[in-house]
């Protein structure tokens, strides 16, 4: 549990450089660290239940200009990793679909909670600027590597950091509420998932087709054709 | 004549990973772009003082979308050599060319990328997922880099060839071309994936579920509409409310 634990910490690090600071590969978006966190602690389920709501709220925030979107990549090793580290402890069937929708709750406000931390980076990187000029203009050609190797180390101790105070803070707050209210948070699941994937889907739906009539009418064949074949092709 | 080498390109390509890595608010990705663009100054402007100069005019402020950043890096390089050679652009025209692909590229890559491709390989990634587990990141990761880190390595020697001409008509008609066939694309697996989790299998599920993810579909176009509350705001008041309705119930 202490390496699995460990890698999530780490996975929280390697996220946040990889959202915004470095070669942003989408290694940072939930599912894929849901699946790696799911392969860390062993229980590919719980993972990707709470990974595949939280991409697809996460694929319909996008960092345009110089806005600021909810921070997703901590929110998701947040998500998951909380929702994994309490299934860990309450290894039966109701508790892990409880454990699944305070995962996906936790990473929503860490995402949101988040931005006040990218913000906050974002103002400090101008202070980093204006000592990165000052540095060129006396000659300092090597000012600009070792500012980004300060940005870069900033941007993964804050990643480590919030994973570390969310899943602290998680454990701390919703622990108790697992264990005595497994059935509601259970049943509260078997409500909020579908309608959580219903938003998120419709959101992406939104983006594809952008009041287009031949889209709309490709998603109405594909819906239709992908239940026929699905009930159709039924043994 | 100085002139850069493939070598440099590939470095600058690689720095460019790091465009964003500084961004802030006052000059944006300007300290990303003068380190990306270093390694062609290093080889153009042997002298230090002459460099570290023109580094700082390139810290002023640039944004566009960081995948096809690299295209504006490469025909800055482009400029750079030509100006060293004592032909083409004065700096001026550099910095200014530099501001105005940045702002047609920002525009061209926000809907090629942000809009499009990303959701686009999240719901083929989460559809794999359904039922192929870890594969489904495996397959929006792949997807997602097919393009954007081809994109970031080859725009910088695209950009170098072709210099300022780079957006040209044939350029723009290409991207626009991906994006709507994405766009098509992604509309097809929205409509899959909906009845996949309708009746997987083929075995419906409970109606309680069909129901509310239709609601959830229903929601998620009200909320569309408008710029906010965000998508995750309206997601963490519906998790509320079904919190609120099975506690007292």
């Amino acid at each position: 549990m202490n390496a699995a634990l460990a890698g999530t910490l780490l996975l929280g690090g390697i996220a946040a450089l990889d959202a915004t600071p470095v070669a942003q590969t989408l290694l940072s978006q939930p599912l894929v660290t849901a699946t790696l966190l799911g392969a860390f602690w062993g229980d590919w389920r719980v993972a990707l239940e709470v990974g595949a709501v939280l991409q697809l709220l996460a694929a319909s925030t996008l960092p345009f200009g110089s806005r600021t979107p909810e921070d997703y990549a901590t929110g998701g090793v947040v998500g998951a990793g909380l929702a994994l580290l309490l299934a860990a402890r309450f290894p039966f069937e109701m508790y892990r679909e409880a454990c699944a929708l305070v995962g996906v709750l936790a990473g929503m406000l860490s995402a949101t909670g988040g931005v006040a931390l990218l913000k906050w980076q974002r103002r400090r990187n101008e202070g980093l600027a204006r000592w990165c000029e000052a540095e060129l203009r006396a000659g300092r050609e090597s000012a600009l590597g070792r500012a980004h190797l300060a940005a870069v180390w900033m941007a993964f101790a804050v990643g480590v950091g919030a994973v570390a105070v969310g899943l602290g803070a998680g454990v701390a707050l919703a622990s108790g509420v697992v264990e005595h209210e497994s059935i509601r948070l259970a049943k509260a699941w078997a409500l909020a998932q579908p309608l959580w994937i219903g938003l998120g889907l419709a959101q992406l739906l939104h983006a594809f087709v952008q009041r287009r009539l031949t889209r709309a009418a490709l998603f109405g064949m594909a819906l239709i054709g992908g239940w026929l074949a699905l009930m159709v092709g039924r043994p | 004549m100085a002139r850069l080498r493939w070598r440099d390109r590939v470095l600058m390509a690689l720095r460019a990973e790091l465009l964003q890595a500084t961004w802030n608010y006052e000059r944006q990705q300007g300290l990303g772009w003068a380190w990306s663009l270093a390694p062609a100054l290093r080889r153009l402007l042997p002298d230090r003082e002459a460099r570290c100069a023109r580094l700082v005019e390139h810290t002023a402020y640039f944004n566009t979308q960081p995948t096809l950043a690299s295209l504006a890096l490469g025909a800055a390089a482009r400029l750079e050599e030509e100006r060293v050679a004592g032909g083409g652009a004065d700096a001026e025209s550099v910095l200014r060319v530099r501001s105005m692909l940045g702002a047609s590229l920002a525009a061209l890559g926000d809907r090629l990328f942000w809009l499009t491709l990303r959701p686009f390989a999240a719901c083929l990634g989460v559809w794999v997922a359904l039922n192929g587990g870890w594969r489904g990141a495996v397959v929006m990761l792949l997807c997602y880099n097919g393009v954007h880190q081809v994109m970031r390595f080859s725009g910088i020697g695209l950009g170098y060839r072709l210099g300022p001409a780079v957006l040209d008509d044939a350029l723009r008609r290409r991207l626009d071309r991906l994006t709507r066939a994405l766009c098509m694309g992604g509309a097809i697996i929205v409509g899959v994936l909906v009845a996949a989790l309708l009746v997987p299998g083929g075995e419906p599920r409970p109606l309680v579920f069909q129901v509310t993810l239709t609601a959830g579909l229903g929601l998620g176009f009200v909320a569309a509409q408008r710029p906010r509350p965000s998508p995750t705001q309206w997601a963490l008041g519906a998790g509320v409310l079904c919190l609120a309705a099975t506690w007292w119930r």
